[in-house]
C-alpha cells in the first residue's frame, strides 16, 4: 500500500473538500456563496477579508472560502492556496472593462504550484444583466481553451436568481470526486 | 607473620578484586556518561539542523540571486542571439530558485518566506523587463475605427483609455460588444453634459477622461463607471448595482447606488445614498455626506432600480488600506453639516 493510497483512504473517510472562491472585486463571490447557502443576498457589502461557509452537498462536506477581491487583498490570496481541491473563479460578465485584468489574475493563479492539482470552475456570473457577455465570450476572453494544466469548466450563472449555481457546483464535485475518491 | 601476610595478601586480593570491580563500575559509568553526552549532542544537533539550514538557505539564495542579476544586467547591449541564450538561462535559474524556495518552505519563517518570494518576484519582473528591452515583441493591434478615438488630445495615461477603442490584447469580438453596450461621455473639457432616462436606463454608463464638466444623468443605469475625472460635478439617478470610481480628483459626485467602490481618488466629495456599503482603496481626502438631489422622475427611477429609499449607509465607509479596527481611517471624513452643499445649480 503506497502513501498515495493511504492518503486517498484518509480523504475518502472524511469526504471533506476545500473550495476556494476567487475573482476580481464586484464579481459576486459572496453573493454566490450566500445564495448557495440560502441566505439573504440583498445587503451584501464588499468583502473586507474573507468568509468561510461549511455546508453539505451530495454527501460531501464542503468548506468554501470566499476571499475579498479588492486589489489590496489579492496579495493575500496566496495564504488560502494550501490543500485546495477546487478553485471557483467568478467573473462579472457585465464588466467588459476589466476582462483583461480578470484574465491576468486568473493566469497568475494557475501558475501557482500549490493550486496545481485543483479543478477549476469558472462562473460567468451576472447572466441576468441585460448587457452581460455570454459564457462563450468569457471563455474566449480568458483564453480557457489554451488551458491544459487543469480540469476546467465554464458555466454561465446568476447569483441573484440562483440560475445554474447548483449545476456548476455539481460538475465541480463530480470532477474532484472522480479524481480523489476513485483512485483505488 | 605468614598468617598476617597471607591475611594481608588475602586482603590485597579482595582489595584488588574490589578495585577491579570499582574500576569496571567507574568505566561503565564513564561510558554511560559519554553515551549520554553523545546522545545529548546528537539531540541538540538534530534540533539545530533547521538553524544551520536557514543559514545555508539564505546564503545560497543570496548567491543565486546575485548570479541571476548579473546575468540579466549583462544582457544590455549584447548580441541578439547571446541575449536570447542568457535570458533562457536566467529563466531556468529563476525556476530552479523558486523550486529551492518551495523545498525550503518547511523550515522558513513567514517573514523569510515573504522576503524570498518578494525577491523572486523582483527577479521575474526584471527578467521580463530585460526581455522587453532587448527583444521587443512585434506590436499587433486592431485599428480603432471609432471616431472617439480619432479625436485629438486624448490624454496620455498609464492605463489604457477604457473607452470604445479596443484594447490590443483583448479579443476583438468582445470589445466590439463593449462598444455597442456602453454609453457615456469621453474626453471632454469644460462642458455641460446631460443624458436622459431613455439613453441610460438599465445600461452600463461610462464617463472617462472628463475635466471641468458638469454632468447630469437623469435616469437609472445598471452600473456607473467614472474614470479619470478631474474637477467635475457629476450627478446621477439611482444606480441599480455598483458605482466604480477610479482616478478621480477635485470633484463632487452625487448618486444613490447599491455599492460604491472608490479607487485611487483624491480630494473628492461624495453626496451618497448607498444601500449596502461604500468602500475606498488607495484614496486620500475623500469626504461623504448624504445624497440630495431631485429631478422629475427620481421616484420612478428609484422604483426601477430596486433600491430602498429608507436604507442609507452613507456614513459607513470601509477603507481597504486601513484594516486597523478601532482607529478611524485618515483617508476619508464626513462632511460637517455646516459645510455641506445645499443646492446644485
Amino acid at each position: 500500500m503506497g502513501l498515495l493510497t493511504i492518503l486517498t483512504k484518509m480523504k475518502q473517510k472524511e469526504r471533506e473538500l476545500r473550495l476556494l472562491m476567487l475573482g476580481l472585486d464586484n464579481a459576486g463571490k459572496t453573493t454566490i456563496l450566500k445564495k448557495f447557502n440560502g441566505e439573504d443576498v440583498s445587503t451584501i457589502s464588499p468583502t473586507l477579508g474573507f468568509n468561510i461557509k461549511t455546508l453539505e452537498h451530495k454527501g460531501f462536506k464542503l468548506n468554501i472560502w470566499d476571499v475579498g477581491g479588492q486589489k489590496s487583498l489579492r496579495s493575500y490570496w496566496r495564504n488560502y492556496f494550501e490543500s485546495t481541491d477546487g478553485l471557483v473563479w467568478v467573473v462579472d460578465s457585465a464588466d467588459r472593462l476589466r476582462l483583461q485584468d480578470c484574465k491576468d489574475e486568473l493566469s497568475a493563479l494557475l501558475r501557482e504550484e500549490r493550486l496545481a492539482g485543483a479543478t477549476l470552475l469558472v462562473f460567468a456570473n451576472k447572466q441576468d444583466l441585460p448587457g452581460s457577455l455570454s459564457k462563450e465570450a468569457i471563455r474566449e476572453a480568458l483564453a480557457l481553451d489554451e488551458l491544459k494544466s487543469h480540469h476546467w469548466c465554464i458555466i454561465g450563472c446568476s447569483a441573484i436568481t440562483g440560475e445554474n449555481l447548483l449545476a456548476g457546483m455539481d460538475w465541480l464535485l463530480d470532477d474532484i470526486g472522480a479524481r480523489i475518491f476513485t483512485a483505488d | 607473620m605468614d598468617a598476617t601476610e597471607g591475611g594481608s595478601q588475602e586482603n590485597d586480593f579482595t582489595g584488588d578484586a574490589g578495585a577491579g570491580k570499582m574500576q569496571e563500575r567507574l568505566q561503565k559509568r564513564n561510558q554511560a556518561r559519554i553515551d549520554d553526552v553523545e546522545r545529548r549532542k546528537e539531540a541538540k544537533e538534530s534540533l539545530s539542523v533547521a538553524e544551520e539550514q536557514l543559514d545555508y538557505f539564505s546564503s545560497t539564495f543570496k548567491r543565486e540571486r546575485v548570479c541571476i542579476e548579473e546575468l540579466l544586467s549583462s544582457c544590455s547591449g549584447a548580441d541578439r542571439a547571446v541575449v536570447t541564450q542568457r535570458l533562457e538561462e536566467a529563466t531556468a535559474q529563476i525556476t530552479q530558485l523558486q523550486k529551492f524556495l518551495n523545498d525550503s518552505v518547511l523550515f522558513l519563517t513567514q517573514y523569510e518566506l515573504r522576503q524570498a518570494q518578494a525577491a523572486l518576484q523582483k527577479l521575474q519582473a526584471s527578467l521580463t523587463e530585460t526581455r522587453e528591452n532587448a527583444l521587443p515583441k512585434k506590436k499587433f493591434a486592431f485599428r480603432a475605427r471609432s471616431k472617439v478615438a480619432d479625436k485629438a488630445s486624448v490624454p496620455v495615461s498609464d492605463s489604457p483609455p477604457p473607452d470604445v477603442a479596443p484594447t490590443p490584447a483583448g479579443p476583438h469580438e468582445v470589445d466590439g460588444g463593449a462598444a455597442s453596450d456602453l454609453c457615456g461621455f469621453f474626453n471632454m473639457d469644460s462642458e455641460h453634459l446631460t443624458k436622459t432616462s431613455e439613453e441610460i436606463q438599465k445600461r452600463d454608463v461610462l464617463l472617462s477622461h472628463l475635466s471641468n464638466c458638469k454632468v447630469r444623468l437623469l435616469g437609472s443605469p445598471s452600473t456607473l463607471h467614472l474614470k479619470h475625472i478631474d474637477s467635475c460635478e457629476i450627478l446621477c439617478g439611482p444606480v441599480a448595482t455598483s458605482v466604480f470610481v477610479d482616478h478621480c480628483k477635485n470633484s463632487i459626485l452625487s448618486f444613490p447606488c447599491q455599492q460604491l467602490r472608490t479607487h485611487r481618488t483624491t480630494d473628492t466629495q461624495v453626496y451618497l445614498h448607498v444601500t449596502s456599503r461604500a468602500i475606498i482603496e488607495d484614496c486620500h481626502g475623500v469626504s461623504f455626506a448624504p445624497f440630495f438631489w431631485s429631478y422629475p422622475t427620481l421616484e420612478e427611477d428609484y422604483r426601477a432600480s430596486g433600491l430602498s429609499q429608507d436604507i442609507n449607509n452613507w456614513s459607513q465607509v470601509d477603507d481597504f488600506n486601513w484594516l486597523a479596527a478601532g482607529t478611524p481611517s485618515p483617508n476619508w471624513t464626513l462632511i460637517p453639516e455646516a459645510d455641506r452643499k445645499t443646492n446644485w445649480d
